[in-house]
């Protein structure tokens, strides 16, 4: 049953190097284990993989989203601009950028045929032109007051717990719910694994796809949001970075960059893998540019042993 | 007694839950050409494998010209004189004929460390006279026709001989399961002259051809080797019962059971056309009627048979499903109407192979199993359970992914997903392409359920007495034209002379 236990490897694997990384960096630093930094740690970790979850389902149906951390700035523009004259109503909006911008993606890679790297790439530059036209090339500051009226529900604490937390689990929970038990999650497995198939089953898959573009646009969308929040200020740079880190941490997790495997909470672990190695590297105190080393190293560990390349052949 | 040139003793492989090859022992002689046949799950493709390099075997031994060998991948079994044609075509589409003759072996046209296209064309030219093809060898493989690709495959296999100082052995895989009866012929030509240079293993489900062309027939049943015998003194019934280990059903084609169509009509096909592929198409198709099409590649049946299923336009003409026009711009559309496809190509548009048993059956279906967002496992899990005992299909469990099953069992799913799915018209293309006799049987045996239900079925066979043997009609198509319709009512069949007379 080598197979089986390959199989059960795969599926437990970043589970077990996280707890092993927290244990690590925690025998080195005894106060890393403190109730007060693991949350903050975890709460760290939120923008980042709301940024992820969303591009969780795009590579799912075997495409990616190069758009994300253009859409993510651009909504922390519209949210930091907006703020001071609609009030609340510019979360919605923030939020509506996000779904126009993925849905963009989705439709010029779909409808057009092209290849959606290209796709999400050329929103990415529309996008970030608009996150400029938005802030008119500047960082926006949120004005204290308004945070406080508008947006403590992404910054403040409930029963001592971070709310980026309860943000990031509530969104773990019903995008997970999404994959797993809605007809539209079964499909975007079956498109990543074999598309043709469902296709030729009467399925309109251009409308799956178009829709896991969507969300993805408005996951990093909302992601944007949550980012200005905590850094009081919205900028067409702000997420700058955060593409890399994000599909890191998808693959991390073990979702199969070559699609129909993956779910939405080994992004989460993925995320916080990411996280955790960075904090913990500089709390070690290793270098800066050291750190892109191993960081190097742990991503092409966990793309080896979660893809199952003995049936992939080829590798483009 | 002369040695073989290629021999196995005692081999055995297992995988998981399954003895593939159980104590198989086989021998090939020089010149000779050998039959291998049983069913699916038989263990031909491991035994294939094995031979190959691409298995190596648990217990057991492998002898090239006597001497014995470990093969440890497939450049190794080339360059240890075995060579294999493979099923499912292994050329690539994006080279030219020469290059895919000779990929791998580019080292034999350096000159100064660069290609000499010139040289590497001239000795392409020379293999492929071999094969009795004559296509310019710097074109490209993807402008060939299937047909004239499996050849390119056939004489980069047969290049070996220029190469190997020894005897070497052919392996083909099914090498007419896609060729014409006349292709067929030529390649049995091609495969007599080269007896005195090669040794051939001929893998097929199409026993009168494994008659034909081999002088020794060895039947294998669940991973053993259960018979050895002459061609001349067998039978296509004596190999059937071999390989299925029981009687061949004295009724194949459940003749009996084909139901008279009712005079409804379902699907109305008038002047349908598609530039290149097929013109002027007009057909009626009726409840509970089977419509067989009959044709050589090259006919256009495969094209319009995924034109009525919304997978690929047509240029003019008219559907009505029912009476009401109907215009299918994707396949979404035709299952709409209540039009399914069960497709040749049954791993890539049949099923998804990562998905479960039940997952694939209500693909077609989803939404009849969804309340508000959530899709209702346990009814869609009943739904499952029913029709793989309808079906009798072998499967350890409803969960279980679907590509592991085996061919016959797949497309039994396949049948299933159209069945949940409701459709009044199914079209069925090759649908017991590599599936083997007892599946088959048990393929024909739905089809016949299905009209009995009303159901129209439209039924381009894997062979010409399939067509014949099923079908209420069949139209006989030649270069996109349908050029004769045939009546083929139980107990007055035609003949296939008077089909191929149509076709070619």
């Amino acid at each position: 049953m080598k197979m089986e236990s390959r199989t059960r490897l795969q599926t437990w694997l970043p589970l077990i190097v996280l707890v092993v990384l927290v244990l690590l960096v925690g025998l080195y630093d005894r106060t890393f284990f403190s109730a007060g930094n693991m949350l903050e740690v975890t709460a760290d970790t939120m923008t980042l993989f709301l940024m992820a979850s969303g591009v969780t389902l795009v590579i799912m149906i075997g495409g990616i989203d190069l758009s994300v951390q253009a859409v993510a700035s651009m909504t922390s523009c519209i949210l930091a601009v907006y703020l001071p004259r609609f009030g609340i109503f510019a979360i919605p909006l923030a939020v509506i950028g996000g779904v126009i911008a993925g849905f963009a993606g989705g439709y010029v890679s779909t409808r057009l045929r092209i290849p959606s790297f290209i796709a999400t790439l050329a929103v990415s530059g529309v996008v970030l032109s608009a996150g400029n036209w938005f802030s008119e090339t500047k960082s926006v500051v949120i004005p204290g007051e308004l945070s406080q009226t508008y947006l403590t529900w992404a910054v403040g604490d409930f029963l001592g717990v971070p709310n980026e937390i309860w943000v990031g689990v509530a969104f773990l929970l019903v995008l997970s719910a999404v994959l797993g038990l809605t007809p539209f999650g079964r499909l975007v497995r079956g498109i990543g694994a074999q598309e043709r198939a469902v296709m030729a089953s009467g399925i309109d898959v251009d409308r799956i796809k178009i829709a896991a573009y969507t969300l993805s646009g408005t996951m990093a969308g909302v992601a944007g949001i949550v980012m200005a929040a905590r850094l009081g200020s919205g900028s067409p740079t702000l997420a700058n970075e955060f593409l890399l880190p994000a599909i890191a941490c998808i693959v991390v997790g073990g979702t199969a960059i070559t699609g129909g495997v993956g779910s939405i909470w080994r992004t989460f672990v993925g995320a916080l893998i990411v996280q955790v190695v960075r904090i913990g590297m500089t709390f070690i105190g290793v270098s800066v540019f050291a750190q892109q080393i191993v960081f190097g190293f742990i991503l092409v560990a966990a793309v080896a042993v979660t893809m199952d390349r003995a049936k992939v052949l080829v590798i483009k | 007694m002369t040695t073989p040139v290629l021999e196995i003793r005692n081999v055995s492989k297992s995988f998981p839950g399954v003895k593939a090859l159980d104590d198989v022992s086989f021998a090939i002689n020089k010149g000779e050409v050998v039959g291998l046949i049983g069913e699916n799950g038989a263990g031909k493709s491991t035994l294939l494998k094995v031979l190959n390099g691409i298995y190596q075997p648990d217990q057991g031994s492998i002898f090239v010209d006597g001497h014995p060998v470990t093969i440890t991948s497939p450049r190794h079994a080339f360059d240890s004189g075995i060579a294999m044609v493979f099923q499912e075509q292994s050329v690539l589409p994006t080279l030219t004929v020469a290059e895919n003759i000779f990929l791998g072996r580019e080292e034999e046209f350096l000159r100064f460390g660069l290609l000499s296209k010139k040289r590497m064309n001239a000795a392409a030219t020379k293999e492929l006279a071999k094969v009795h093809l004559s296509v310019n060898p710097a074109m490209r493989c993807g402008d060939l026709s299937f047909a004239d690709r499996q050849m390119v495959e056939i004489a980069k296999a047969l290049s070996l001989d220029t190469r190997i100082k020894g005897h070497v052995t052919i392996l083909l895989d099914e090498p007419t399961s896609v060729l014409e009866k006349r292709e067929a012929d030529l390649l049995f030509s091609i495969v007599r002259d080269l007896k005195s240079r090669a040794s051939f293993v001929f893998i097929s489900h199409r026993l009168e051809e494994v008659l034909e062309i081999s002088d020794r027939v060895y039947v294998l049943r669940d991973g053993k080797s259960v018979k050895e015998l002459e061609s001349r003194d067998a039978t296509v019934k004596d190999l059937h019962q071999l390989m299925v280990g029981r009687q061949l059903h004295h009724e194949y084609y459940r003749e009996a059971r084909q139901a008279v169509p009712s005079a409804t009509t379902v699907l109305e096909v008038q002047s349908l056309t598609k530039s290149g592929s097929f013109s002027n198409i007009s057909f009626a198709l009726h409840e509970g009627e089977v419509l067989g099409i009959a044709g050589v590649i090259g006919s256009g049946r495969e094209d319009l048979a995924r034109c009525l299923a919304g997978h690929t336009p047509f240029d003019s003409g008219s559907l009505k499903v029912k009476g009401e026009q109907v215009h299918f711009s994707a396949a979404y559309d035709a299952t709409a109407k209540g039009v399914g496809l069960v497709p040749a190509e049954r791993k890539v548009e049949g099923l998804v192979a990562p998905f479960t048993v039940a997952e694939n059956m209500t693909l077609a279906a989803l939404p009849k199993f969804v309340s508000g967002f959530r899709i209702r496992f346990a009814d869609e899990n009943a739904v499952a359970r029913q029709w793989i005992e309808r079906l009798s299909i072998k499967t350890p469990s409803t969960a279980t992914m679907v590509g592991s099953l085996s061919g016959g069992n797949q497309q039994k799913v396949v049948l299933a997903k159209w069945r949940i799915a409701g459709v009044n018209i199914l079209i069925l293309d090759h649908p017991t392409r590599g599936i083997d006799v007892g599946a088959k049987e048990d393929v024909y045996e739905l089809i016949r359920d299905m009209t009995a239900e009303g159901l129209a079925v439209i039924l381009l066979g894997d062979t010409l007495e399939e067509v014949i043997g099923l079908s209420n009609r069949v139209l006989v198509m030649r270069d996109g034209e349908v050029t004769a319709t045939f009546e083929a009512a139980p107990g007055n069949k035609p003949a296939q002379v008077d089909l191929v007379s149509h076709m070619v």
